[in-house]
């Protein structure tokens, strides 16, 4: 067997990766302990590797063009608004980041995957390092609990994907993306057989997505994780989750169309429904992050569950608007859990008012996942993913994600009704001049706020461009 | 100019949002009142005769889905127009008082102003947006300066209307996305055929918003719960989205396609019409009174719809505008009685307001005879013109048609029974004097007589609005035209 390393696939997760050493290198000859002494190296790694990506741009197909720079983007403003976590000795910066940049290696590469061999190499590369992210917090019991429930789906994800791959293999005798489309297409095949295998492929690829029923460790994990890694695994991860299963569809299973289409339409439904369900009675603003995660998972599985048709436009369009939304309001939650030690509805209330810096971009990354305006950027995304769903003539489906447009709105409403209320108190945690670090987290919240008000003010900037 | 109209209300609106601390209350309404005149003043100027676009703005948008800035005054949007703006400025007159909360007139100019935008819009999806823009600001204004007496009733009041019109207008964008994907175009002047699942989603979408039964769950609560400003664009503006929505998107939009729909509406429209007259028969609460006579007032208005004659759009439009400004009234000056006796209950209030103070009663009385449709006054033009329509049967089979005719009028009668009952309870009898008795104070004078004086002059001169689509024609006798999109450049 013989696999032709490409450049172009492997050059930006090889140079993320290279940044993960240095900033092991880093902290450990420099063990001064700052975020900023690891942070930079890793940050230098992912420009760099942004670099390298637009150099490489017309030999990339546009879509993973776009889904690697979603990558490296997302984990970039992880990387800055990690900076929040200064000063706190339980997290060691250095392992941190080593580990941070690792799995975003893995994320690049997944998202790069042309064979089956180098998706699950991919899948651990990003799976272990956030497993021990999650639980890096030193004496932390409720973190460890987290990292074992993350482990445990994990393991189970990857055996049942890997059980799927071993079908697939025996079915079209290559691992390579384009023979298995070529291979898939052989009529001789049993439909079974390959219908088992193309259906437990995906299974474990959503259950790292968190799709329902696979969503139950979900919560937990966000939870008990540090915020940014929550921010990492709702965003960063999940992209990269979904672009594989994307492009395991796109390019290896178009055949087996009729197979995996109506399972994720139904997965899709379900996930959107549950995930809403769930978020309307969580009254913590990251457990409700965690049940709306799953629920916009429900909304980028539904384009994804006609892919073959309409083009992979609109999921890698709405993912991307996303993962920003996400990260600004993981970033602002992570500052207003550093400043208030809570991140409870009532612990926020009247924050727009207190702390404009954080509150605003929170108020601004909600209305961007309900899809309100003035975020219009969010409403039209969710035009996007719903023009696929009906022009494939789901329209069921196109109902079921109206409604839940409502139940979303519902949840999003109420936390966006506690940020701009009138506050209970005089806001005693405000400090006149925060440190360097905290005010280097808000940055990161503030840019990630101005790329939404852009993007609502010209949508054409997205919808034109990415991918 | 049309942006200029729309803009400025929108931009007023913010900067008072931003600067509630730096200014009074008296000098935001003022500002605002200013703003809204102006937009009112533009949109006056900008219309361009009936068979052109008025003030056409045509930009590129989000060019890969196709939307574009696409804006302009059609001869259907203009009375609606007009009728916001003129609105809306009221709301900003009656705000003039030191109490005022600054944030409140920004919020009611955004909203006003995105229902601008939503009558202006020629694009599917930027009428989408204003569509969705106004929603959330009338969250806050109802569940922050609703009524004073009930927090928690008035939060849960206005979550429901949200929730029931976001639902709405969800179905109401899958509806938009399956005419965009079959014709290919988000443009409102749509030349071909959709389909009819299209047709139904757009119409359930809009009628949460009308509402039309059994879809309007949500309305007595929140209109009885809002602020005065906030019960007067609920009832003269927010529903007016509706009806203007099943007349641009449905009948006009999607002709073929309504023709199927058409019965349902009428159907829904006249058991709205009954059912909110004997439901009103039966509170004691003004505002909730008021909110379920909106309800047959929309009745008449979708059943004119749903004729798709000629004369049945001239009735729809007429009648929207009509309750626009006589439920508008009726709102503002069930206002003043709360405002005063801290309740909107007519038992609490107590009965002989013609002795206790008599302007106010007076006006309360003219609005009421207004609503119920006192020939000579604008209530009553919608109504028959709307029954005159169902007469002409249309695109309607005539038993139904017919039925639904008999229904409604009997529906004229219970609503005169109720807003007579209305006007003993509260006008008529013996005065027993209370502490609030304080007859209009300047500012609701004003109102109050800026819209007495234009419901006279729609009563008087009816061919103001209705002399924009040919209906004298329709009326001498070529009876029963079934829409053939001569009106406005539909055809394009």
């Amino acid at each position: 067997m013989n696999i032709p390393v490409d450049w172009s696939v492997v050059g930006p997760s090889v140079i993320v990766a290279v940044g993960a050493l240095v900033a092991l290198l880093v902290d450990a000859f420099y063990p001064r302990r700052t975020w900023l002494g690891s942070g930079l190296p890793a940050s230098a790694a992912l420009v760099w590797a942004g670099f390298e990506l637009f150099r490489l741009h017309d030999e990339i197909v546009p879509f993973t063009f776009a889904l690697t720079l979603i990558v490296l983007a997302g984990t970039l403003v992880v990387v800055v608004a990690s900076n929040v976590m200064n000063f706190e000795n339980a997290m060691p910066p250095g392992e941190y980041h080593f580990l941070l940049l690792s799995a975003a290696a893995g994320a690049a590469m997944m998202v790069a995957a042309r064979d089956l061999v180098t998706l699950v190499i991919a899948l651990e590369l990003l799976s272990l390092p956030s497993i021990a992210l999650v639980g890096l917090r030193q004496g932390d019991s409720r973190a460890i609990r987290s990292a074992w429930t993350f482990f445990l789906a994990s393991v189970v994800s990857t055996a049942i994907t890997l059980m799927g791959i071993s079908l697939l293999y025996g079915a079209a005798g290559t691992l390579d993306y384009a023979g298995l489309a070529a291979g898939l297409g052989d009529t001789e095949l049993p439909d079974g057989v390959v219908a088992v295998a193309v259906v437990l492929t995906i299974v474990g690829l959503l259950f790292k997505l968190g799709a329902v029923p696979f969503h139950v460790w979900i919560p937990d994990t966000y939870l008990g994780a540090p915020v940014m890694v929550a921010g990492f695994l709702s965003s960063v991860s999940k992209a990269a989750s979904l672009g594989a299963v994307l492009t395991l569809l796109l390019v290896a299973l178009p055949t087996a169309y009729d197979t995996w289409s109506p399972l994720l339409l139904l997965v899709a439904a379900v996930t959107m429904t549950v995930g809403n369900l769930g978020a309307l009675r969580q009254t913590n603003a990251v457990a409700m992050l965690a049940w709306s995660s799953v629920a916009q998972a429900g909304f980028l599985i539904a384009p994804v569950a006609v892919v073959t048709r309409s083009g992979p436009d609109a999921p890698v369009q709405y993912l991307a608007v996303y993962v920003l939304a996400n990260l600004v309001a993981f970033a602002a939650l992570a500052v207003v859990l550093r400043l208030r030690g809570s991140t409870e509805y009532s612990e926020l209330r009247g924050l727009a008012r207190t702390d404009p810096p954080t509150g605003v971009p929170l108020v601004m990354a909600m209305l961007t996942l309900a899809g309100f305006p003035p975020a219009v950027i969010g409403l039209v995304t969710k035009y996007v993913v719903i023009r696929p769903v009906v022009e494939a003539d789901h329209v069921w489906l196109a109902v079921v994600m109206a409604v839940n447009v409502m139940l979303g709105l519902a949840y999003y409403l109420r936390f966006i009704a506690a940020l701009v209320d009138r506050p209970a108190i005089d806001d005693p945690y405000r400090s006149p001049s925060p440190p360097v670090s905290i005010r280097i987290s808000k940055a990161a919240v503030l840019i990630g706020t101005a790329g939404l008000v852009a993007l609502s003010a010209w949508p054409d900037l997205l919808l034109s461009n990415l991918p | 100019m049309i942006a200029a109209a729309l803009l400025v209300p929108f931009i007023v609106g913010l900067a008072l949002l931003f600067l509630r601390k730096r200014v009074s209350g008296r000098t935001a309404a003022s500002l605002g009142a200013a703003a809204m005149a102006a937009s009112l003043v533009l949109f006056a100027l900008v219309w361009d005769g009936r068979d052109e676009i008025g003030g056409e703005i045509d930009e590129s948008w989000i060019e890969p889905l196709g939307a574009r800035l696409h804006v302009g005054v059609t001869v259907v949007s203009w009375p609606f127009l007009l009728m916001t703006a003129f609105i809306a400025l009221l709301c900003c007159v009656w705000l003039i008082a030191e109490d005022t909360a600054p944030a409140l007139v920004g919020l009611v100019l955004i909203i006003s102003a995105s229902a601008l935008g939503v009558f202006a819009s020629l694009d599917l999806l930027l009428f989408f947006v204003f569509f969705e823009l106004a929603l959330i600001p009338m969250w806050f204004v109802i569940a922050w300066w609703g009524d004073p007496h009930d927090p928690v009733g008035r939060r849960v009041a206005a979550t429901r209307f949200l929730l029931f019109t976001v639902t709405g207008s969800a179905l109401l964008l899958v509806g938009i996305v399956l005419v965009a994907s079959r014709t290919g175009s988000l443009s409102i002047f749509q030349t071909e055929s959709a389909s009819l699942v299209a047709a139904v989603l757009i119409v359930l979408g809009f009628a949460v918003k009308t509402p039309l039964v059994p879809l309007h769950t949500w309305l007595p609560d929140a209109h009885s719960k809002a602020p005065t400003v906030g019960s007067v664009l609920l009832a003269a503006v927010f529903l007016k989205l509706g009806t203007y929505g099943l007349i641009m998107l449905g009948a006009l939009m999607l002709p073929r396609e309504f023709v199927d729909v058409a019965p349902y509406v009428a159907g829904a429209g006249v058991v709205g019409i009954v059912w909110s007259a004997l439901a009103c028969y039966a509170q004691d609460d003004l505002k909730r009174m008021i909110a379920y006579s909106s309800i047959g007032h929309m009745g008449f208005v979708a059943l004119a719809i749903s004729t798709m004659t000629d004369i049945g759009l001239a009735a729809a439009v007429f009648g929207s505008i009509a309750h626009g400004l006589v439920t508008g009234l009726l709102f503002f000056l069930s206002g003043s009685l709360k405002d005063r006796f801290g309740t909107a209950s007519m038992r609490a209030i107590g009965r002989g307001l013609y002795a206790r103070t008599p302007w106010l009663a007076v006006a309360f009385v003219f609005a009421a005879v207004a609503s119920l449709g006192l020939p000579g006054l604008a209530g009553f033009w919608g109504e028959l013109l709307s029954l005159r329509a169902a007469y002409e049967v249309g695109v309607l089979d005539q038993p139904y048609a017919w039925t639904a005719l008999g229904l409604a009028v009997l529906g004229v009668a219970l609503t005169t029974a109720y807003f007579l009952r209305a006007i003993r309870l509260l006008a008529q009898g013996e005065p027993v004097s209370h502490e609030g008795d304080r007859d209009l104070a300047v500012r609701e004078a004003v109102v109050g007589g800026a819209l007495a004086l234009a419901i006279v002059v729609l009563g008087l001169a009816p061919g103001l609005i209705v002399g924009l689509y040919d209906v004298p024609a329709t009326l001498n006798g070529q009876s029963g035209t079934t829409y053939d999109g001569t009106y406005g450049p539909v055809e394009r």
